[in-house]
């Protein structure tokens, strides 16, 4: 027998699945043809999943060089009759963000989904923007999963609703969806295949003045169907209990700690509940049999009162007497639990919760002191290491020139290189958003008097990096500019992007490469350095600081773990380096403080080298004073 | 019928914990069981703390294991099963991996790490059955130290408690290896399993 995957065609069958997989599953059970996106946690597997089944099922699957331009892909092949989606983490949305507003007034042709992966508790992210925002105001439906069944569902619903209201629909995945995992059960998979067919519709597609007029009644037409719609959507229910003086609206995940809450309090039978997966719009006719049936509700949802706005408002028009409870009972930081659930429930039903929270609170928080810190960390033998070293050490001997006081400044970027924002290396003064790191240095350069050294990595640079390093050139600032260049998009999974020289279908492609994109943008100062050369790459940097005008320094070394991965592959013997015992200082502990490596640990007042962590780097060998870090 | 089972596996990047909760999670769906379960990915590559939540049952609807409602806790590394302790309650097992990984903050002097009896007994406070086994020794003996995690899972099942049959998680590790190291994998399942029923007797 077969094993069963998630392209298998075996409806009614079960597998195991992460919530990802199974988004990517109702994408291709509805027939979708094309599919792009840029990575981000916690939405990346979406992609990776559809990616590995593509050309079996005969659709097409990028990785774009970031979420505006993937949503761009898609939204061409909607409008041409062809179902299409774009997945991104919530963040990606704001890249996004532009033709999204317009492609609202533009309207779905083929079924047209985009998918937003949000992160409460920003488990992998700079921030927890609540993306129904972003749909509200680009008049957006939103369909939000209480689970990984459900968001397979969903996914494949989302489209079908895409083609029969007119309209573009968002998903709302949470990490907790996203990264879930379930059994799910398979559904049909379509085999319709169409042909893209564009039709020159000025009216509809050239957006000047007349069109935004023109448009935007309609969209607001096509939104209040919707609206009306989603009423007698299966995703929203209402289980009204007799005499309940309580009611709970549940958005999306919400739903099920709402559902292990009542059951844990035993008052399953005693409070009415409204499950919600549209939140936008909100199926107002539910909404207000509930409000007209209890006289408190508690609403659950994940991040903002966005649910809870909207009620409070239908309540306040109608001036119906019951009392709204939200964020004053949960909160809009951080995800929610089945526990906080029950709590604010146990509070407004004077029941007593069924475990002693109090008791397990002490008892963490006499656990805590106790804890070792255990941040992730960059790889044993990760270039980012060396490459961070090497600009410290270059910038502050600059910096010397300036003033006995004057710090370097290093504005950071989002990408594995971020990890070295820990001590030791201490290596990003700011971190912001992807490609950040060159924008926040022009502006720095302006108003201080320092060195500044912005770093970034390839696939960032590709992303959102090249118009900051032109806008550096065109405005003339004297900032120096350090491409981290390890032929990976790493943080997120290993993805390639265009400076590796494969797409995601895994076909070879032209490489891009930084140094050359510089040139051609005008720097007039562009190395490329190997960073396990310290004193090569140390000395470039110092060039390029010196250096009046914009500088850029690509330095290049493939991801560890990719060249890891690839030793393995060529029976290659990895040889780790060794502390001489003889040799070593053990106060010194220069290896340890200047570059962190994890390989590297102390066993009493011994400095050792883990020889199963350690990849045989050598940037250690190279700080080492007392020349005791030597090959096996 | 199972109403609700939680497993909580904790550990370090690297360790293993997201292929055991696979396993886990393919085995308990072979035996007809509602599987849901959640953890953090992402960062296991680069050695930070890792969780993983196995449930199983008909009652469970979340993703999370709600605090003080594990059934079992496997503990790959002890400083990672004490970061968890909110979980547990007294009728929690708890099976713990005894060899320690000392994070490099350790080696850099921004943190300390405790000793294993200041574990044990902050551990002891919250289960009342905690069962120690060195993992990394065992698998040593099974014939490869990778199987760690194997024999940590096959001690999770020395308990006596799953409601996963012995055959299909053995099935599942059978079919996620190749031929060639399946049978090691089995063994260390069975130097686990047994180890985990001596310690429970
Ligand atoms: C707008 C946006 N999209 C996606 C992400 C997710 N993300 C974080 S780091 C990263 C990859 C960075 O790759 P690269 O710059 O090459 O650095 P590496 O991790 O390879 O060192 C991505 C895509 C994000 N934070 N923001
Ligand atoms: S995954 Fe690669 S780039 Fe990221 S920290 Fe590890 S070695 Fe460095
Ligand atoms: S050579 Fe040194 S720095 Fe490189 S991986 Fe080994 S211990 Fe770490």
């Amino acid at each position: 027998m077969k094993e069963l995957t998630v392209s298998s065609d075996a409806p009614g069958q079960r597998l195991f699945v992460l919530g990802n997989e199974a988004i990517a599953r109702g994408a291709i059970e509805a027939g979708v043809q094309i599919a792009a996106a840029y990575p981000g946690t916690p939405s990346s597997e979406i992609l990776e999943t559809l990616a590995g089944v593509a050309k079996e099922l005969d659709m097409y699957v990028e990785w774009s060089t970031n979420e505006k331009v993937a949503f761009e892909v898609a939204l061409a092949a909607s409008i041409c009759g062809v179902r299409a989606m774009a997945s991104m983490k919530h963040v990606g949305v704001n890249v996004a963000h532009d033709p999204l507003m317009t492609a609202s007034y533009i309207g779905a042709k083929g079924g047209l989904v985009l998918l937003s992966a949000d992160d409460p508790s920003a488990w992998s992210s700079q921030n927890e923007q609540d993306n129904r925002y972003i749909a509200e105001q680009g008049y957006i439906p939103v369909l939000e999963p209480s689970s990984v069944q459900e968001a397979k569902e969903m996914m494949a619903d989302a489209f079908k609703l895409s083609e029969q209201f007119g309209q573009l629909f968002m998903l709302r995945s949470v990490t907790r969806i996203g990264h879930a995992r379930s059994d799910i059960t398979l559904g049909e998979i379509s085999r319709e295949r169409r042909k893209g067919q564009f039709i020159k519709d000025r009216t509809r597609l050239v957006y000047t003045p007349r069109e935004a007029r023109i448009n935007k009644p309609l969209m607001l037409e096509r939104f209040e169907k919707i609206k009306k719609a989603v009423n007698t959507l299966p995703y929203n229910q209402l289980k009204l209990a007799s005499g309940a003086k309580l009611g709970i609206i549940a958005c999306g995940l919400s739903y099920s700690y709402a559902l292990e809450a009542v059951n844990w309090l035993g008052i399953k039978d005693k409070v009415s509940i409204l499950k919600i997966g549209t939140p936008h719009p909100l199926p107002e006719e539910l909404v207000i049999k509930l409000l007209t049936s209890v006289k408190e509700v508690l609403v659950a949802e994940e991040l903002d009162p966005f649910v809870e706005l909207h009620v409070k408002a239908i309540v306040g028009e109608r001036n119906m007497p019951v009392k709204i409870h939200g964020e004053d009972l949960l909160t809009r930081i951080g995800e929610l639990s089945t526990r906080k659930v029950t709590e604010a429930i146990a509070k407004l039903t004077k029941t007593k919760t069924p475990v002693d929270f109090a008791n397990i609170d002490k008892l963490e928080q006499e656990t805590a002191p106790l804890l070792p810190w255990r941040p992730p960390a960059l790889c044993p033998g990760c270039p980012h290491r060396a490459s961070h070293y090497a600009v410290r050490v270059a910038s502050r001997r600059v910096a010397r020139d300036y003033g006995k006081e004057i710090e370097p400044i290093y504005p950071g970027d989002i990408g594995c290189y971020a990890l070295g924002y820990n001590p030791p290396q201490e290596a990003s003064d700011t971190i912001i958003c992807m490609g950040g790191s060159f924008g926040i240095a022009s502006g720095l350069a302006r108003v201080v008097d320092a060195p500044i050294v912005a770093h970034l990595g390839d696939s960032t640079f590709f992303h959102a990096g090249i118009p900051p390093l032109v806008n550096a050139v065109y405005n003339k600032a004297n900032i120096t500019m350090v491409i981290m260049d390890n032929s990976a998009t790493a943080m997120t999974g290993f993805q390639p992007h265009p400076g590796t020289g494969y797409t995601a279908m895994g076909e070879e492609t032209v490489l891009l490469k930084p140094e050359e994109i510089a040139r051609a943008c005008g720097v007039k100062f562009v190395e490329v350095v190997d960073p396990f050369n310290l004193k090569e790459a140390t000395e470039t940097i110092e060039k390029a600081i010196r250096f009046e005008g914009p500088a850029v320094v690509v330095s290049r070394r493939l991801c560890a773990i990719i060249e890891q991965r690839e030793k393995k592959k060529r029976k290659e013997e990895v040889i780790p380096y060794r502390v001489d015992q003889s040799k070593c200082n053990e106060k010194c502990n220069a290896c340890i403080e200047l570059l962190g490596c994890p390989a590297i640990i102390k066993e009493g007042t011994k400095t050792v080298i883990d020889s199963s962590l350690c990849t045989g780097c050598g940037v250690c060998a190279q700080v080492c004073p007392y020349k005791a870090i030597v090959l096996e | 019928m199972v109403k609700e089972f939680n497993i909580l596996i904790t550990g370090v990047g690297g360790q293993g914990v997201i292929l055991m909760s696979e396993l886990l999670g393919k085995a308990a769906v072979t035996d007809g069981l509602r599987v849901r379960g959640s953890e953090i990915l992402g960062m296991a590559v680069r050695g930070g703390s890792v969780t993983s939540a196995i449930r199983i049952g008909d009652e469970v609807y979340g993703p999370l294991i709600p605090t003080g409602k594990c059934n079992a806790l496997v503990g790959m590394e002890p400083s990672e099963a004490l970061r968890n302790i909110a979980y547990l309650s007294k009728s929690s097992r708890v099976i713990l991996n005894t060899a320690v990984t000392i994070p490099f903050t350790v080696s850099i002097g921004e943190s300390t790490y405790p000793s294993l009896e200041e574990m044990l007994a902050k551990l002891g406070k919250a289960s009342d059955m905690i069962i120690q086994l060195d993992a990394a020794q065992l698998a040593q003996e099974a014939g490869n130290r990778l199987t760690t995690n194997i024999v940590m899972l096959g001690a999770l099942f020395g308990t006596g408690q799953l409601p996963i049959k012995i055959a299909t998680i053995k099935e599942s590790i059978q079919a996620r290896f190749p031929a060639k190291v399946a049978p090691v994998n089995i063994k260390a399942f069975d130097l686990g399993y047994e180890t985990c029923q001596q310690a429970v007797k």
